[in-house]
Parts: structure tokens; C-alpha cells; sequence
């Protein structure tokens, strides 16, 4: 497969990946796209070690291993904040005094409320943008480091 | 790190693509390394040296612009 035809293929299951994403809203089935995901992600994979032509060598490497690595040690800090906040949430960690001017017993006081399973996802995928956007602004700045886009009089 | 990439390559009338197909490597790849701004792994050095003929140290010469190790 060339190189190419690889990048048309990717897009042809990036759209199938989008209509299935419709139809399981449109349904209320997850579980399809889901699936349907990783199966597309696994497809592309499967591609990808059938290209012929060359698009990855030492400096392409060298450039997302470097890329991938700056992502990581930003990422899990900014995890680490979402997910403390998140557990003192959960557990609605006690200030002192907990509750003035209140002369009820511990028991008598109602459990905190949990984080709805909503706001979660749409947490989460605030999550996964910043991956994304982390990781594609480190890859053109080591890509330009490493003289991804310079031009020579050939 | 310093190369004669450049040089090689006229001498032996080659393209920054004839190179790189050769060697199994991306054209920017080339030019990066010529223009400096990619150090080439021993392995790549050693391909490029062996694909000239010659050897190693006549291709790429190491010269330290200052004392401090740049951690990037």
C-alpha cells in the first residue's frame, strides 16, 4: 500500500467511525462505537505495517518518542489535579468546623454527593482534548527542531 | 557534530534523495543532519560512511560548541 492510498484509507474509517458514532447516538448504544472504535484503531494499525513506502525513520522516531514523553510528564500532572479534586469531591473531605451553628449528630448528616456519571465523561474528554493538544504542539516543536521543515536549494 | 554529507555527495554526484532511498532514511532526514540540526545515530552514521566508502571519522567529525550537556 502506498503512502498515499494509507492516508485516504485512514480518513474512509475516520468518516465510517463518525456515522457509526450518529447511528449509536441515534440508537442509544454505546457499546457500537465503542467496539466499533477499536476495531477501527486496530484496522488502521494493520494498514499502517502494510505501507511501502517509507514514513518513519530514526528522526520521525526520535521526534514522537520526545513529543510522546513531554506529553506524558505534563499530562499525568494535569491528571493528578483533576483526579485529587475529584476524590476530595467524592469524599467531600470535612473542613473545620464542618457545619456551624449545627447540633446534629455525624450520623444524622446525609451522604455527600457524587460527581454525576455525566460530567465525568464530559470531563474526561476535556482530558483527552488536552492529551491531544499537548501531544500535536510538543510533535511541531521537536519536529522543528529537528529540521522537519526546512528547505535547502535542491 | 560536523559532516560532510554535502561534500560526499557531489563527489559521488548524489541527491539529498539518492542518498536517502539508499540508506533507507527520509530526505529531511539528509538535510536535517546536514544543516546540523539532527545528530545521526551511530547505526545511520556508520550506513551513510559505509555507503561513501569510507570511513566514519571522514564524514563526521565531533566538535563540542560548549561545555554543558544539553538535556532536551
Amino acid at each position: 500500500m502506498k503512502k498515499n492510498t494509507f492516508y485516504l484509507f485512514i480518513g474512509c474509517i475516520a468518516l465510517a467511525l463518525l456515522a457509526l458514532f450518529w447511528y449509536s447516538v441515534e440508537i442509544h448504544n454505546q457499546l457500537l462505537i465503542e467496539v466499533a472504535f477499536i476495531i477501527g484503531i486496530v484496522i488502521i494499525y494493520f494498514a499502517r505495517r502494510n505501507v511501502t513506502d517509507l514514513i518513519e525513520d530514526e528522526r520521525s522516531a526520535k521526534i514522537t518518542e520526545k513529543a510522546a514523553m513531554r506529553t506524558f510528564q505534563v499530562f499525568w500532572v494535569m491528571f493528578c489535579a483533576f483526579s485529587i479534586g475529584a476524590v476530595m469531591q467524592i469524599l467531600r473531605v470535612p473542613s473545620f468546623p464542618r457545619e456551624r451553628g449545627t447540633d446534629r449528630p455525624p450520623w444524622d448528616i446525609l451522604p455527600p454527593e457524587v460527581m454525576p456519571l455525566k460530567m465525568m465523561g464530559y470531563i474526561q474528554l476535556g482530558l483527552l482534548c488536552l492529551m491531544i493538544f499537548l501531544y500535536v504542539g510538543f510533535r511541531l516543536y521537536y519536529a522543528r527542531k529537528y529540521g522537519e521543515w526546512e528547505t535547502d536549494e535542491e | 557534530m560536523k559532516n560532510k554529507i554535502k561534500v560526499f555527495r557531489a563527489m559521488h554526484d548524489m541527491t539529498q534523495e539518492d542518498l536517502a532511498q539508499s540508506i533507507g532514511v527520509t530526505r529531511q532526514t539528509i538535510l536535517a543532519i546536514e544543516k546540523g540540526k539532527y545528530v545521526p545515530s551511530l547505526d545511520l552514521a556508520f550506513r551513510i560512511a559505509r555507503h561513501f566508502n569510507v570511513n566514519v571519522e571522514e564524514v563526521f567529525t565531533y566538535e563540542s560548541e560548549s561545555r554543558t550537556v544539553e538535556i532536551d
